[in-house]
């Protein structure tokens, strides 16, 4: 078995609003997997099923081999979970949280621990309740980070952090996969997903739209292409796959579906280029396209 | 005054309509149940009166029976008139400050020091909120409640036959022991950056005021009753002489305290406190749930024992020179009835006290028992449920402590009593512990609760506690019979002091079966049920 988590058809209702309504997942052993979507789109629910604290309505799921409602106890010796909103007991001061966790997870790395402690800049001696957001986010962090689980869930885990702290849960996450540790990251920072993930899941409305790696869902979408022409391409029009075609005098711009790029390209050479940029499509373009209309 | 003063005070309020609308909002249940529950008692406790004792012989001899029960006026003081408005007053005024003011207490920390530290209050405060303004809508809402409550009990008695201007003043008497609390959990709302020990010294403060006055009223020293709010809402004196006046005292305490809390809210920061949070250890040794629910409970724990240790210790004295003090014929009269001629002063008065402050054990292990509803609720439950901790270990964990708060509490309460009384420590305690089958009762309750229906989990267990204090009261007056008072687990309990239950030891273990059974059935529908953090 090589899947760290397989899900299929997951459904999931709270009274009467369905919050999953068939939602898949697979996340290889190994790999980072991004999970996007719109705000309500289901990823913490899918989270709390991975993680034994619902019962789903319906559909499968396995997590590292097991039923995650009924296993839940063994499986969580093998994971570390950081949630979006950590709240932390007021009373106990960040070190003692961190043992804790460490410790009820089978014992942490003590040398990890003060590793990441300096690395993330957080005060052990501080009492929980004087923590910031992101402060009591990197309680969690430090936890998980420090503890050998193999896989590792992650909900939104930087949504408190400053973009320093955010380069170091970077490396970290980086770190972890080298070690071949599995990574389950649900975020909306797009470049985070970008430099991390290995694999994406984008869930609008409780269901899964797209999964697959970056390159992949490139590959569904537009380049923009800009030209400075030496003569006319009057051809250009009526190539299929080409949008959006504006012409300035000698100069061109358009969007090329990935699959036309090769016959316009040789239509632009037929009429001579002096300048050409090409520009894949950002992330933020392919996410919004996946987005759009999800508000409920 | 100069403008910007006046500028930057009306600035520091700016908002408070808004979180008036909000904290109605959230307590549109709680709120109107309170008001009625508390404004319809009195009423049907005059009727009652009217129907038990309908001629002023029985009234007097009922009078001058309570008169020679320590129990009686270490609860609710003297009687000043045995007229029907006289002892409806008499009955009501300790129990509704009592109740109003722990209520009073609540909802103001709810109000003010939760939701600073939930951080909703940053959300808010970000916003155009005042300073001020917390503290002044949470005063506002909790104030005008109470004032609400003692208002609306007037039309009652008065269609019951009793006089109009005394019935208001006794009206205004109820409100004023809920503002005198409001205003108590003002000040502590502002100390400490923790909810729970703001809420734990608002109360202690009650307790030790409520203690004062029954050493008032027990122990021949009448002019401490001047020095806590409890003693006022009785020498207000309605029905029987109506000193009007005495009012004014609670307005003077009410209004120094909200200054007082106000001049403290200017002087913190927001979240902070003004007794500041210290460092801590960098590394943390505790053990797994277990320990981490050890360290959870212990502080109240802690604080309860040593309360209740305290007030038996005052009781067993209060206890002391009753049996030749008040000797007279009434006594015997009222001792017959209830476990025989032969029975001491002493007993009679340790039998009564413990059964109320039975009840006072159970909202203590009450507390205990709701707090892993609280940790779920707050999330934390879902970090440590990530672990290999499992759901059933982690409940256990903290019903341990709910199991043994009341074995601790009544413990000491009746350890306390038996030693300062006449240091025969096994008798006292014993009658103590057989109201632990009881307590655990409602402890079964709030768990099968936290099985079932989790996000009601502590209004409803609240709620019942609350019930089963107003069956005993008015069964009290045979309001409640039969099945409805077979409800209360505490009615139940034998009185062993007195020797009244041939077979005490049945009672106590059907009771058992009744909590054992509750509990497992909430851990149960628990181990079934999604995690449901109030989000
Ligand atoms: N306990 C609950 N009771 C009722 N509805 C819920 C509950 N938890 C989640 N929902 C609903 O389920 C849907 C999915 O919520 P979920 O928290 O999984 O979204 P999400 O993808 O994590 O969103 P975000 O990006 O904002 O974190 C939402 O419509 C939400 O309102
Ligand atoms: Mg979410």
């Amino acid at each position: 078995m090589n899947a760290a988590v397989h899900a299929g058809g997951l459904v999931k209702s709270f009274g009467r609003a369905k919050a999953l309504d068939g939602l898949d997942l697979t996340v290889k052993t190994g790999e980072v997997h991004g999970f996007l979507g719109p705000n309500g789109a289901g990823k913490t629910t899918t989270i709390r099923i991975l993680l034994g604290q619902l019962r789903a309505d319906g559909g499968q799921v396995a997590l590292l081999g097991g039923d995650p409602w009924r296993d839940a106890t063994e499986l969580h010796r093998r994971l570390a979970y950081v949630p979006g909103d950590v709240t932390l007991w007021p009373s106990l001061t960040g070190g003692e949280v961190i043992d804790l966790l460490g410790r009820a997870r089978g014992g942490l790395d003590p040398r990890q621990r003060a590793e990441l402690l300096e690395r993330f800049e957080l005060d052990p001696r501080k009492k929980c309740r004087t923590y910031s957001k992101g402060n009591r986010q990197k309680v969690a962090l430090v936890a998980a980070f420090a503890s050998d689980a193999e896989l590792l869930i992650l909900d939104e885990p930087t949504s408190g952090l400053d973009p320093l702290m955010e380069a170091v849960f970077n490396e970290c996450v980086l770190r972890e996969k080298r070690a071949g540790r599995t990574v389950l990251l649900s975020s909306h920072i797009l470049s985070e997903v970008e430099t991390l993930c290995d694999r994406v899941s984008i869930v609008r409305a409780g269901r899964t739209v797209e999964s697959g790696t970056l390159a992949d869902l490139r590959h569904l979408t537009r380049t923009s292409v800009t030209a400075e022409l030496i003569g006319p391409a009057p051809g250009l029009a009526v190539l299929p796959g080409v949008h959006n075609l504006t012409v300035d005098g000698a100069r061109l711009r358009c969007q090329v579906d990935s699959d036309a790029l090769t016959p316009v390209l040789a239509e632009l050479a037929r009429a001579g280029v002096r300048a050409l940029t090409t520009q894949p499509p950002t992330l933020e373009e392919l996410f919004l396209r996946h987005y759009e209309g999800a508000t409920r | 005054m100069t403008g910007t003063m006046t500028g930057t005070m009306t600035g520091t309020m700016t908002g408070t309509g808004t979180l008036i609308r909000l904290i109605l909002r959230r307590d549109r249940v709680l709120l109107p149940v309170w008001i009625a529950i508390t404004a319809l008692l009195p009423a049907s406790i005059a009727s009652a009166t009217t129907d038990l004792y309908a001629h002023q012989a029985a009234r007097d001899s009922f009078a001058a029976a309570s008169a020679s029960n320590p129990a009686q006026l270490a609860m609710r003081g003297p009687i000043y008139d045995a007229s029907v408005g006289g002892l409806t007053a008499w009955t009501l005024g300790s129990s509704l400050a009592l109740f109003g003011g722990l209520i009073s207490i609540l909802l103001m920390i709810r109000h003010t020091r939760v939701e600073e530290e939930t951080g909703r209050r940053e959300l808010l405060a970000s916003g155009v909120i005042g300073r001020h303004a917390p503290l002044a809508a949470a005063l506002a809402v909790v104030l005008a409640a109470n004032l609400l409550l003692g208002l609306l009990s007037v039309p009652g008695l008065v269609a019951g036959g009793l006089p109009a201007g005394s019935s208001l003043l006794f009206g205004l008497s109820t409100a004023a022991g809920g503002w005198a609390f409001a205003a108590v959990a003002a000040i502590t709302g502002q100390l400490t950056a923790s909810s729970g020990t703001a809420r734990g010294i608002a109360i202690a403060a009650g307790g030790l005021l409520f203690a004062l006055r029954s050493l008032a009223d027990t122990g021949g020293i009448g002019w401490l009753a001047w020095l806590t709010p409890f003693g006022w809402v009785r020498l207000t004196r309605p029905y029987a002489g109506d000193q009007w006046w005495v009012l004014g005292l609670v307005a003077v305490f009410v209004t120094a305290l909200a200054v007082a809390a106000f001049a403290l809210s200017t002087r913190r920061d927001l979240a902070g406190g003004l007794i500041p949070a210290r460092p801590g250890p960098a590394e943390g040794t505790l053990p797994g749930a277990f320990g981490l629910a050890a360290r959870l409970h212990r502080g109240t724990l802690a604080g309860f024992t040593i309360g209740f240790g305290a007030l038996g210790a005052l009781l067993g004295v209060a206890a002391r020179g009753l049996n030749t003090q008040l000797d007279t014929p009434q006594f015997r009269e009222l001792a017959a009835t209830l476990g025989g001629a032969e029975a001491r002063l002493s007993d009679v008065f340790f039998t009564f006290v413990m059964y109320v402050l039975s009840q006072l054990v159970a909202g203590a292990a009450l507390v205990s028992a709701l707090r892993a509803r609280g940790e779920e609720a707050a999330g934390r439950a879902d970090l440590l449920l990530s672990t290999p901790v499992g759901r059933l270990r982690w409940a256990l964990s903290h019903l341990v402590f709910a199991v043994m708060s009341p074995v601790l509490l009544l413990t000491a309460l009746g350890a306390a009593a038996g030693l300062t009384f006449d240091g025969d420590v096994a008798r006292v305690t014993g009658a103590t512990l057989a109201y632990l089958p009881a307590v655990w009762t409602v402890v079964g309750i709030a768990t099968l609760l936290f099985g079932l229906l989790p996000r009601l989990t502590a209004a409803v267990s609240w709620t019942a506690l609350g019930l089963f204090l107003l069956v005993d009261l008015l069964a009290e007056f045979k309001l409640a019979t039969g099945i409805v008072l077979d409800l209360s687990p505490f009615v139940h309990v034998p009185a062993t002091l007195l020797g009244s239950a041939s077979s005490p030891a049945a009672p106590l273990l059907g009771l058992t079966i009744v909590a054992v059974a509750l509990t497992a059935a909430g851990l149960a529908f628990l181990r079934r049920r999604d995690l449901t953090p109030s989000a």
